[in-house]
């Protein structure tokens, strides 16, 4: 394969989450700091087998009267992250949109479920009555570029929109895709991330593949039996790096791989884990030392976890700490790498490695170094954050503390 | 920056006969059944068929090597039959068929075209209800600018059920573009899709089909290429906020 140039860095100007440690930055960093799980058991539906979820608990903010086509939770939920306790997102958005102009600024944002869920609920009536609700509105509640469409207008931007839908790499796609039409010079600044929602036809499908955790996911435990799906919404603000960004961290490459081996299981040696984590470091023209931490895909699948800690072994030795945080919120798919993208930046910003929660006894298996409780007081410039997803797509995304 | 983008490749899959391609002469191609291992063919759906079929017809006439080569899937509603016949199911206690459900994402398509060439360079999915094509185009543009020296775009959808979002899904298109900023052998020379306010009437049939199909949006770029040497500015979708490209026709072999 032709090995890829370097790729400028850009400018992380604000970032936001929610998830099932509850609403905005502080709720998560809280969680990670002590390592304490946010998976119970699911309340917004009914399923036909147990199991445990990272469901956002919050009350979520309603969509405007003018935007109400674009009503789903996936939309209520990203309007709950651009929010966030303290509307610092936003603030951050509506200064790029003045400095650089509303069409300067693109949104495209990761997802895997968009608004099935409103959709499931509308199949129900479907099959009883032979048509769909009145008010059953595909384009703009489920169709995958939905949740983009709805921020761009709740913002008021006007540049390129579109969503990125790569399963559980999705998000940390999407940061690629910002990235990107940065250094190309088609935008400004990207808002970026992902928002994925809690639904039946997730969790049965997951459930089908027998990838399922009945109990509280055990990412690289020797006794690790599958997932607890979770639901998000993290947002990442992208802009081109200058003078004034200097105070910002900065996201210094997304490296992009496919597996070419199998719809739903990962290459047997880690191939396209070892290719997306290589050719990030290539692109950010760092050695595999430079890398302080490592956040791990580590969905607590028996296969999955083995797989990519040989890659992360093979790429980064054994020195760098990893930790899968999964455990604490569950695998928010679509959403998972930008979600975990943001754990790592909070890794810099206050200087700690979180912990594995869920790991008791690490996998023989699994030969990385795995770190199961939180560490204060590091020393950390550069973190790493790794996303796997069905087709065998990959990706690895590089950010940096300010310089 | 603003690296030129050559078309080299070109290709058009649509099982049902359209009135618009004749009309435009345009070819179609039919589905290439023989391009997925019957293994894994039970498995695909008519949206995966159509695209693969047009992408690597699109690789062929580029010469370009389909192992190495990074590709962009665009695509409104990628597996929505797939994804109809689960929801289907929900309201029952009937368990899912996990094939079914791990070929319900996006990036099915996507991720078969990267097992059937072992390719494993970098494959995106990406969605944009009208602007589909022009997202995708604009999203390869930017791969061309920075890291990759050749781009696959495949832009595609198949049938939807009409109680979805009619008109949309009344008949499965696809069609490929092998991009590059090798201008070797190019067919054309695009510029960078940009927005563009511009008084223009369209032909009616194709906003009609483009309405039925997003991936017909792709017509009027294809059917440029077909033209005399010339420059020549096309509409890249057919809704508000118009995407255009300007693209230069190379002379023909």
């Amino acid at each position: 394969m032709k090995l890829f140039s370097a790729m400028q860095a850009v400018a992380i100007t604000g970032y936001s989450t929610v998830n099932a440690c509850g609403l905005g930055n502080q709720a998560l960093l809280a969680a990670l700091q002590i390592n304490r799980t946010a998976l119970a058991p699911l309340q917004l539906f009914e399923l036909p087998f147990t199991t445990f979820v990272g469901e956002i608990r919050e009350p979520l903010p309603e969509i405007s009267s003018e935007l109400s086509l674009y009503r789903s939770r996936n939309a209520r939920v990203a309007l709950a992250a651009l929010n966030g306790p303290d509307d610092s997102l936003r603030s951050a958005v509506e200064n790029a949109k003045a400095r650089y102009g509303a069409d300067r600024i693109g949104v495209v944002i990761g997802t895997s479920t968009s608004g099935l869920y409103e959709t499931e609920t509308a199949y129900a009536m479907l099959l009883q009555q032979d048509r769909m609700p009145d008010d059953f509105l595909f384009l703009t509640r489920h169709a995958y570029q939905a949740t983009a469409r709805f921020l761009q207008l709740e913002l008021g931007l006007t540049g390129p929109c579109y969503a990125i839908s790569t399963a559980c790499s999705s998000s940390a796609k999407a940061l690629a895709t910002g990235q990107r039409l940065i250094n190309s010079g088609i935008c400004d600044a990207v808002l970026t991330g992902g928002a994925d929602t809690l639904c039946r036809l997730t969790l049965r499908g997951f459930k089908s593949l027998e990838l399922i955790s009945a109990q509280r996911c055990q990412p690289m435990d020797k006794n690790r039996s599958g997932i607890n799906i979770g639901e998000a919404s993290a947002l990442i603000l992208l802009e081109q790096a200058a003078e004034q960004s200097k105070p910002f961290p900065q996201l210094l490459s997304v490296g992009e791989s496919s597996d070419a081996h199998h719809m739903s299981s990962p290459h047997p040696d880690g191939l396209g884990a070892v290719l997306a984590m290589k050719q990030a470091l290539q692109l950010a023209r760092l050695k595999a030392t430079s890398i302080d931490y490592l956040n791990l895909h580590a969905t607590a699948t028996p296969i999955n976890d083995q797989v990519e800690s040989l890659a992360v072994h093979r790429v980064l030795g054994s020195r760098v700490p990893c930790s899968g945080t999964k455990g604490i919120t569950g695998h928010t798919l679509g959403a998972a790498g930008a979600l975990e993208t943001i754990i790592a930046l909070l890794a810099l910003k206050y200087q700690f490695i979180p912990g594995t929660a869920g790991l008791d006894h690490q996998a023989n298996e699994c030969p990385c170094h795995i770190v199961k409780n939180p560490l204060p007081n590091q020393l950390l410039n550069i973190a790493m954050s790794n996303s796997f997803g069905f087709g065998g797509n990959n990706a690895s995304v590089i950010v940096a503390a300010p310089s | 920056m603003n690296k030129p983008v050559y078309i080299k490749g070109s290709a058009i899959c649509c099982p049902e006969p359209l009135a618009l391609l004749d009309a435009y002469q345009l070819s179609s191609l039919p589905v290439d059944k023989t391009l997925i291992p019957s293994t894994l063919r039970r498995r695909t759906s008519l949206a995966t068929r159509i695209a693969i079929t047009a992408a690597h017809s699109a690789c062929l006439q580029a010469a370009a090597d389909a192992t190495t080569l990074p590709s962009v899937f665009a695509s409104l509603g990628g597996e929505i039959q797939v994804t109809d016949a689960l929801c289907r199911l929900l309201p029952t206690d009937e368990a899912l068929s996990p094939t079914q459900f791990h070929n319900s994402v996006h990036n099915t398509t996507a991720g078969y075209w990267g097992i059937l060439n072992h390719c494993q360079a970098p494959v995106t999915a990406i969605a944009a209800v009208d602007d589909t094509f022009a997202m995708g185009l604009l999203e390869a543009w930017a791969q061309l600018q920075l890291t990759n020296e050749n781009v696959l775009l495949v832009c595609y959808d198949e049938e939807w059920p009409q109680y979805l979002a009619p008109p949309i899904g009344q008949l499965a298109f696809a069609c490929a573009l092998v991009l590059s900023t090798n201008p070797s052998k190019a067919r054309a020379m695009i510029t960078k899709p940009k927005t563009e306010v511009v008084e223009c009437a369209f032909d009616p049939a194709w906003t009609t089909l483009a309405a039925a199909a997003p991936a017909a949006a792709a017509i009027p770029l294809l059917r440029a290429l077909q033209q005399t040497p010339g420059n020549i500015q096309v509409p890249l979708n057919s809704q508000k906020a118009i995407w255009f490209s300007h693209c230069e026709i190379f002379k023909h072999d």
